[in-house]
Parts: C-alpha cells; sequence; structure tokens
C-alpha cells in the first residue's frame, strides 16, 4: 500500500529516528505505549511487510481454509479449485462485513451472511441476489471481487502483503529470513500439527518480540522450569558460545551455536553418526542436523542454534519445532498464535512424542512459557507512566564489543557473549520502517547488514 | 468421543436412585475437597489425589462452522493446552514450588467452582462424571481471568477415598483471554 499514512502530522522522521539511538542502545519507552506510533506500525510495517499466514499442510485440499491477520487486517487464505492459493480481506465489498467467522474450515465459495453476496475461493464475486430486480443489472461484478494481498511462499510458508511494491518474498526474507524458516525444514519437511494454541497477553507487541533474542532472561525468567526438571539451562544456554545472524529488512537469529571447530567435525560425520552422537548426548541437548540442512541453512546458519525472528513478528523456535505469531491488538496487547510443526516423515510415536513435549514449552499453560507473559505486561504498563517511559529501555550489552564476520554465503553474523545486538537490529529496522513513507524510501534509506565492530 | 460422553449408561441410569443418590454425594464430595485443596494452594496434597495413571488433558477449541464441527476440539495426540500425565503434574506442583515461579508470586488469589455435576457411569471402581467448571482467578492489582467450560472425569475408588484417573477440560474460550494459564483446573 503506497503509504495510506493516516498520522502524517504526528511523527516525522527526525521524531522517529530519536526514538532509538544505536549507538547507545536507548530506546524511547514510547514506542510501546503511543498509540500514534501503533497506528503508524498497522500503516508501514504489517501493511508493507510480508507476514506469516500459514503453512501449505494446513490447506490440503481445494476449499481448504484459514483466517489470518496482517496487522488488524484480516484475510482468509484459501487453496482454489485449480489448487492456487489466495489471500482475500475477509470484507464484503458491499457493507463490510466478514465473509468468514470461522477460523479455517473447508468452503466451496464464501457467502455473506447479510445480503447473500457470494464470492469464488478466488475472491470473484459470483452472486448477487436480486442483481437484476433490484439494481437493474447494474451492478459491474468484476469490480467487486474481494480484494486481494499478494501471497508468495517458501519451503512451503506462505506469507502476504498489502504492498503491491514490496520486493519477492525471497528477497524481503535474505539469506536470514530464508535460515530461519529452513531451520524448521532441516530435519525434513515439516507438517502444522491440528491446533494452534492463541492467548492475548497485555504486553506491546515488539516486546514480546525483542525477547525471543534474549538468552540473558533464560537462566532467571525460566528458573522454575529448571528447578521442576522440566530443562536443563546448562544444556541449552551456552552463554558464551552465541552468534546472531543479523539480516536484511530487521531479520535476526540470535541464540547458542556450534563453535566452527566442532562444526567441521560434524561436517565430517555421516548422518547415520550423526544420530549416534545424538543419541549419546544428555537427553534435551540439541539435536546434530542432518548432511542437508548444510544446503538449506548455509554453512554458518546449520551452526545455529537460536532463535530467528522473521521481521516483523514471526518467531520460529530453537528445534524448528514451534513457530508463534505475535499479532498487534492495539499499543497495549499482543494475541500470540502457537503453530507446532513436526517432519511429516517421523513415524507417529516419535511425532507424538514431539507434540506432547512441545504442548509443555510453549503456550500459556507452557511450563516456559508460563513466566515470560507477566515480564513483558509488567514492561508496557510501566511504559505508560510519565516518569517511568522518560527512562527508556538501556540495549547496550555487548555494544561496540563484536565484530562482525560475513560468511561465504553473504551471512552477516558476530560469535562471543550473550548480548543484545538482534534487540538493537530490531529497533534499528523498525526505525527505519517507520519514518519511511513508502518502499521506495524504505529501500534509500534502510541500514545494510552492519559490518565491522558493532 | 464429545457427544458419547454426554449421556448416561444405561445400567447407571437404571441403578435405583437412593444407591445413585449416595454415589453422587460422594463423587461430589471428593470433587469439592479437590476444589479446595487447589483454592488454598495445597498442591502437593492435591498430586496426592491423583492416580498414578492419571491422563490430564485440555484440548484445543476452535471456532469453525456447523459443517465443520467435529473439528471443533482437537483430539487426543494432537496440539493441547494440558497433555499431562503423572510426571507432568508433578512438574507442574514442583515448579509451583520451586521459589521461583514468577507467574505465582505473588500467588494468584483462584476460586474453582465445580457445578451440574452428572454421574454418567460406573465401571467396577471407576466413575465417570460430568461438570461444568468455572475457574476465578485474580492476580496482582486488577488483573482477572476466568476459565469456563465442561469436564469429564473418572475416578478411581480405593482406599476410603477416590483417586482422579481422568480429566478432560473442555474449555469455552477459543482465543484464551489470560497472560498465561499458570492455574491448575
Amino acid at each position: 500500500m503506497a503509504d495510506g499514512t493516516a498520522h502524517p502530522a504526528s511523527w516525522d522522521r527526525a521524531e522517529i529516528q530519536a526514538l532509538f539511538d544505536s549507538t547507545t542502545g536507548w530506546l524511547d519507552r514510547r514506542v510501546l505505549s503511543d498509540e500514534g506510533l501503533y497506528q503508524l506500525e498497522l500503516e508501514r510495517i504489517f501493511a508493507r511487510s510480508w507476514n506469516f499466514m500459514c503453512h501449505e499442510s494446513q490447506l490440503k485440499a481445494p476449499g481448504d481454509y484459514v483466517v489470518s491477520y496482517i496487522g488488524e487486517d484480516q484475510l482468509i487464505v484459501v487453496r482454489d479449485e485449480e489448487g492456487e492459493v489466495h489471500a482475500l480481506l475477509n470484507t464484503c465489498r458491499h457493507r463490510g462485513n466478514a465473509l468468514c467467522r470461522a477460523e479455517q474450515g473447508h468452503a466451496k465459495s464464501f457467502v455473506c451472511s447479510y445480503h447473500g453476496w457470494n464470492y469464488g475461493l478466488d475472491g470473484r464475486l459470483i452472486g448477487v441476489p436480486g442483481l437484476s430486480t433490484f439494481y437493474h443489472g447494474d451492478l459491474d461484478k468484476s469490480r467487486l471481487g474481494l480484494a486481494k494481498a499478494r501471497i508468495e511462499s517458501h519451503l512451503g510458508f506462505y506469507f502476504a502483503t498489502l504492498a503491491p511494491d514490496a520486493p519477492s518474498l525471497h528477497d524481503f526474507l535474505g539469506v536470514t529470513g530464508r535460515t530461519g524458516l529452513a531451520m524448521v525444514c532441516a530435519n525434513g519437511e515439516v507438517e502444522v500439527v491440528e491446533g494452534v494454541q492463541k492467548n492475548v497477553i497485555d504486553c506491546n507487541w515488539k516486546i514480546a518480540v525483542d525477547n525471543l533474542f534474549d538468552w540473558y532472561h533464560v537462566p532467571y525468567s525460566h528458573a522454575s522450569a529448571n528447578t521442576a526438571g522440566f530443562f536443563d539451562i546448562a544444556r541449552i544456554q551456552f552463554p558464551k558460545s552465541q552468534m546472531v545472524m543479523l539480516g536484511e529488512y530487521g531479520h535476526a537469529i540470535g541464540g547458542p551455536v556450534i563453535p566452527r571447530e566442532v562444526q567441521d567435525q560434524i561436517d565430517g560425520l555421516s548422518d547415520a553418526q550423526r544420530g549416534e552422537m545424538s543419541r549419546a548426548q544428555p537427553e534435551g541437548s540439541p539435536r546434530i542436523r542432518p548432511k542437508s540442512a548444510t544446503d538449506l541453512m548455509g554453512p554458518e546458519g546449520v551452526r545455529s542454534q537460536g532463535h530467528p525472528n522473521i521481521f516483523p513478528n514471526l518467531w520460529v523456535t530453537i528445534s524448528g519445532t514451534q513457530m508463534c505469531l505475535r499479532l498487534p491488538r492495539g499499543p497495549s496487547h499482543t494475541e500470540l498464535w502457537w503453530f507446532t510443526l513436526v517432519p511429516k516423515a517421523a513415524p507417529p510415536q516419535a511425532k507424538r512424542e514431539i507434540v506432547r513435549r512441545m504442548n509443555h514449552v510453549f503456550g500459556p499453560a507452557g511450563l516456559l512459557e508460563q513466566d515470560d507473559g507477566e515480564n513483558w505486561s509488567q514492561s508496557t504498563r510501566s511504559a505508560r507512566g510519565v516518569a517511568s517511559r522518560g527512562l527508556g529501555q538501556a540495549l547496550s550489552m555487548g555494544l561496540g564489543r563484536d565484530e562482525v564476520r560475513v560468511g561465504a554465503g553473504g551471512e552477516h553474523y558476530v560469535e562471543g557473549l550473550i548480548g543484545e545486538h538482534g534487540q538493537r537490529w530490531l529497533y534499528r529496522a523498525w526505525t527505519e520502517w517507520m519514518s519511511a513513507r513508502d518502499w521506495a524510501e524504505l529501500e534509500a534509506t534502510r541500514s545494510a547488514p552492519p559490518t565491522g565492530l558493532i | 468421543m464429545h457427544t458419547s460422553e454426554l449421556a448416561r449408561t444405561r445400567a447407571w441410569a437404571d441403578t435405583p436412585p437412593v444407591e445413585r443418590a449416595v454415589v453422587q454425594y460422594e463423587v461430589e464430595q471428593f470433587l469439592y475437597a479437590e476444589a479446595a485443596l487447589l483454592d488454598a494452594r495445597r498442591y502437593r496434597d492435591w498430586l496426592a489425589l491423583m492416580a498414578e495413571d492419571v491422563e490430564y488433558w485440555m484440548p484445543v477449541r476452535r471456532t469453525v462452522t456447523n459443517a465443520d464441527i467435529e473439528r471443533e476440539f482437537t483430539k487426543p495426540g494432537e496440539v493441547a493446552y494440558f497433555d499431562d500425565d503423572w510426571a507432568y503434574l508433578e512438574m507442574r506442583v514442583k515448579k509451583l514450588e520451586a521459589g521461583s515461579a514468577w507467574s505465582e508470586d505473588p500467588p494468584s488469589r483462584s476460586r474453582h467452582f465445580v457445578s451440574n455435576v452428572r454421574i454418567l457411569d460406573t465401571q467396577g471402581d471407576e466413575i465417570t462424571v460430568e461438570a461444568c467448571f468455572h475457574v476465578y482467578r485474580t492476580r496482582l492489582e486488577r488483573d482477572v481471568d476466568q476459565w469456563v467450560g465442561r469436564r469429564v472425569d473418572v475416578v478411581r475408588r480405593g482406599g476410603g477415598g477416590f483417586l482422579l484417573v481422568k480429566r478432560h477440560l473442555f474449555l469455552d474460550q477459543t482465543v484464551i483471554q489470560s497472560t498465561n494459564m499458570s492455574t491448575i483446573f
């Protein structure tokens, strides 16, 4: 959407740029509470970027649909009779009523419950009751099809954008975004398990996003899951062996990394040997990926045991078995949608074990996830207080201490201690998306992934 | 499976009313006592009421059309909010006891209501009972959460009391309107 900004005067470029200082890591807390900024985010970030919709396994047959969101715009994502997937704005062209009120299902067409206008699976308006009588035949159905978003897929993951001038999904993802999605498929083709866990947290969506790179909070926030024996923090955190990959448009992957010299040894092993090595490790250790994963994730990406975020709001979890959308619902509310994924070819018992484990990790009753929400809602709440928000967020960890390396595949990454490079990259990209009036300006002004000391 | 659980079995329906009333009273008293332990935050004592083979499950509920109604709830083995056996329930209790379960410190104030209790069947020592639940939770200054739904429990008689063998919780919300579900239902 070429701008369409409804709040041109509320925040100008200089004011937006001043909200985050990447040289100190200082973030103005108004980004977590301001209604005007939130409206601008819907227009300049969500309506403009590629947003995750669903995985192809959720749309197996013609007529299968799911309802998803771009910001607060609701879309029907549906496979038509020819097998093509469409992203249709879920609003009747007549009076705006939602055509689809279920969150998923199967349909032959979409009939509006208000006056009975009927749309095909490709969004074409095919039926208008009383067309010849009440409209005297004077209604051009061809101009009143459902509005469509562009939709493209990568590795079976469908994304949609409302911006006709956005780059292709492939280019938008860049090397970091593609590596992040590949993490899900590192052990073979995947399918989404029935059931998306959904809940609402009273927090700004960015607080939920910037937490996913945050390996600093794990031992403290999640201490009780460790004590309860659900997981062993020492086996997953590796605080001194971390990698953050910084990608185009704000994508990043942050977390533990397999050191280069260890990966070199792994590279010499067959898949059978890797399997043996994985089984020999203590329960809960990261699985060693098969040979084919290097082709998918790249020679540096394959070492990552971290969390990717596809900007703005899609989190892929470390093992690639869960993905989470953080859907904005006003400056102080976020809806979390948790998807669970399993390798398609895994035996039923292995799938069951993955699903049972994931049912206990993330999701509102998850043994890890339970303790995150209140940290985020309380941080959001304090951003509403005049004095509290004046303090700013201090995202300075590791600032100026890590040298960006550039891999053979064009990966930009740092390795070292736990730090806040991912968070700083997120907010830097955020200011660039927010201050650009259209895609052309974003392309002209955005930062390339950094080099040198950061 | 959900609809079949709605009906009383013939054998139970044909049991003389006075006998049914006694069992009803015993089962209700057990369910109320169990709820009281949770409200009193006596999680370890509550765990003692769980059978070793307990199955504690809350599927995901979805907004679907009548035509797709068989997909309203996820099925066993699919994604679920609770998918616990005894070991997982013990982990939840240990977590609450850890001293670092921040989502429950300060502790929530919860009230577990159990109503519309209907015994559906008895098989040997086991009694299948359907009920409505309403869990009301407040936290911090003004957080309020409410979870309402239907549940199907199986309780097993033994040692002078009952143990819970199965609890299937069918929540009425599809998007959970809460920061978390650190509560036991």
